[in-house]
């Protein structure tokens, strides 16, 4: 993962949403290049449209109009089975509620997105108990979510989405739910997870969780604001 | 990367959602206990049904043998047109002496009379016997029936008007529990009868009891001693060399009997023929009217059951959207998620047959020992159920599977912010 390429080329992106017979336009012309190796933050107001923005970049969601480059290729054309295989293979994700399966354990919680790749399984759990290992939480592994602590669950998140090796992290809000000393050592991972060479977008209303990334990208009303 | 074989990576991938599907059915044990259940109650039916239908198949047959393919019974009256105030006695001994001179083929003719209901008493032993049967000599011979110890009646004890009989093997072992009742006097309610034969277990099970609940004595003797028309009797017994001519046989018959009557063409005949070919007709007859009711009864239930399914399931999907939305958002295809959730349904449809078949079986055992019916276990009891579980499962999971796969993942993960 040698940085200076574009992993991300967003041209004159715009989503629209239909309610009843408003047009809602969420997105207006945004216009984003991504280079591999990068930590953006992605700031703006509730409604401003960067969970929006998020769910177009973690091919969640499709733009209803411009292009987007992923890793040099046209996703538009991509049928939506092609898209969960990338999103699996290239995207980590972590979200501000965690999500995670409530009646598995950490360990089957960080192998899930393994289960859907072609690594073998034996590999998966070495991987996972590795990443379980990293994140510290060494000693919880086979403790369900309920038994986890917010941060311990964020950190199994952030475990499960390293599970596939993949390039590049979204991270929606991950401190959202946490108090600051926890968002701290959070926030501390999510740098070494960029020090290892991912590529990290990091969607936040906090200027100071802002404060870690590199690059700022502020949405308003729909645009990139520029300052 | 390395290359794996498309196959390979499918049962891999199919492997480990069986994995998950088992992992979300022993998370959601109320609604797995729910589904099982409802899918129990259906199985349990089509059981009953099938194991039912086998049951009386079976003993079709076993009647027929037992019945002989080369015999008839001959009942006074018209079963088929019951008028009302028909006599019932109409075969008269003048006709059993007549059918035994001319009648074509035929080497036994054995009159039968019965009285139901008798207590029969040895020493301090009181038993009730639904039948006290009257009839010729040769009584083994009439009913392919051998007896296991002593004789058969003979001519002379009908002439005699003999206190002489055969008994039935449960009764003989109600009486006598394991010594041998030949040459020891039961009293038929007040007549004392020697006992000369025990006929053998024959095990048959019918709506009055069971087949091996009888004593047989000379009809004379039952007609003197229970004072019943001296004339008549209610039926008689027909054996006939050359079964392959059954069809001109009865047709003999028929016509011996309509002229020994006295009755014009336009009458009906005052008497009926069974044959084991009539017997098997009834039982078939009766074997799709059981059909038809359990039929109904076990499709409802089994519907219901899959209803119970889809309904729990799509209230399982919306409490699981999270985690099927997350699934999918990690890199689920849809296919795997379809295939998830159908295999969760199936998985319970499946536990619900065979504790269903359980079911179904514990009820055969409970009608059998009521004399209802007779149910025995079967590869193709247990193919049928599993086909069915299997065919509730896909079909009932198969939209809330199909719903659970539609799932937007952005819809069910918005962000709270």
């Amino acid at each position: 993962m040698s940085g200076g390429e574009a992993i991300i080329h967003l041209e004159q992106i715009d989503k629209t949403y239909l309610q009843g017979d408003l047009t809602i336009e969420v997105l207006k012309g945004i216009d984003l290049a991504v280079t591999s190796g990068e930590f953006i933050a992605l700031q703006g107001a509730s409604g401003s449209g960067k969970s929006t923005l998020m769910h177009i970049l973690g091919l969640l969601d499709r733009p209803s109009s411009g292009r987007y480059l992923f890793q040099g290729q046209d996703v538009a054309h991509l049928a939506d089975d092609r898209l969960s295989e990338l999103r699996n293979r290239q995207f980590g994700f972590i979200f501000q509620s965690f999500y995670l399966v409530p009646y598995v354990t950490a360990l089957e919680n960080v192998l899930l997105p393994g289960l859907y790749s072609s690594t073998p399984t034996r590999q998966l759990r070495q991987r996972a108990q590795q990443l379980l290992e990293q994140v510290g939480l060494a000693d919880r592994m086979h403790f369900r979510p309920s038994q986890l602590s917010g941060g311990q669950q964020q950190r199994v998140a952030m475990a499960r989405a390293l599970i596939n090796d993949p390039p590049l992290l979204l991270a929606d809000e991950p401190t959202g739910q946490l108090d600051s000393t926890t968002s701290a050592g959070i926030m501390e991972l999510l740098r070494e997870m960029h020090h290892q060479g991912r590529t990290v977008i990091l969607v936040t209303h906090e200027a100071e969780v802002a404060a870690a990334a590199e690059r700022s990208i502020v949405l308003h009303d729909g645009r990139i604001a520029h300052p | 990367m390395m290359v794996v074989s498309p196959i390979l990576e499918i049962s891999r991938q199919l492997w480990r959602i069986v994995g998950m599907a088992l992992q979300a059915l022993w998370a959601y044990k109320l609604r797995s206990l729910f589904v099982i259940a409802g899918v129990a109650l259906g199985i349990a039916s089509l059981t009953v049904i099938v194991a039912a239908v086998d049951g009386a198949e079976r003993k079709a047959t076993e009647i027929v043998r037992w019945f002989g393919p080369d015999a008839v019974l001959v009942f006074g009256g018209n079963i088929e047109s019951r008028a009302v105030g028909q006599r019932r006695l109409t075969l008269s001994y003048a006709d059993a002496d007549a059918l035994r001179r001319s009648l074509p083929g035929a080497y036994l003719v054995v009159p039968m009379r019965a009285k139901s209901n008798q207590s029969l008493r040895f020493e301090n032993r009181v038993v009730q016997v639904p039948l006290v049967i009257g009839t010729a000599a040769g009584y083994a011979e009439a009913w392919n029936w051998p007896l296991v110890e002593g004789r058969d009646l003979s001519a002379e004890d009908l002439a005699r008007g003999a206190k002489v009989g055969l008994i039935g093997d449960n009764t003989a072992r109600e009486l006598f529990g394991n010594r041998s009742p030949v040459g020891h006097t039961v009293m038929v309610n007040k007549l004392p009868v020697q006992i000369i034969g025990r006929l053998s277990y024959r095990g048959v099970v019918s709506g009055s009891g069971s087949i091996d609940d009888r004593i047989i004595i000379p009809i004379t003797t039952l007609t003197q001693r229970f004072n019943l028309n001296r004339k008549y009797f209610r039926a008689l017994r027909v054996k006939f060399y050359a079964p392959e001519l059954m069809t001109e046989h009865i047709a003999n018959l028929r016509s011996l009997l309509r002229h020994l009557h006295h009755l014009e063409p336009e009458e009906l005949d005052d008497f009926t023929i069974l044959s084991a070919e009539e017997i098997l007709k009834f039982l078939s007859m009766f074997k799709s009217g059981l059909l038809l009711f359990l039929g109904v009864t076990a499709l409802v239930a089994m519907t219901v059951g899959g209803f119970v399914l889809a309904n729990l399931f799509y209230l399982s999907i919306n409490e699981r959207s999270m985690e099927i939305g997350l699934k999918k958002a990690l890199g689920a295809r849809n296919w795997a998620i379809l295939s998830q959730v159908l295999i969760e349904a199936v998985c319970l449809t499946l536990v619900g047959a065979l504790f269903g078949m359980g079911l179904g079986m514990a009820l055969g055992q409970l009608l059998a020992r009521l004399g209802l019916l007779q149910i025995l276990f079967s590869w193709k009891v247990f193919g049928m159920a599993v086909t069915a579980a299997l065919a509730i499962g896909v079909l009932f999971g198969l939209k809330p599977a199909r719903q659970a796969a539609a799932l937007n993942p952005i819809e069910v993960l918005k962000s709270a912010g």
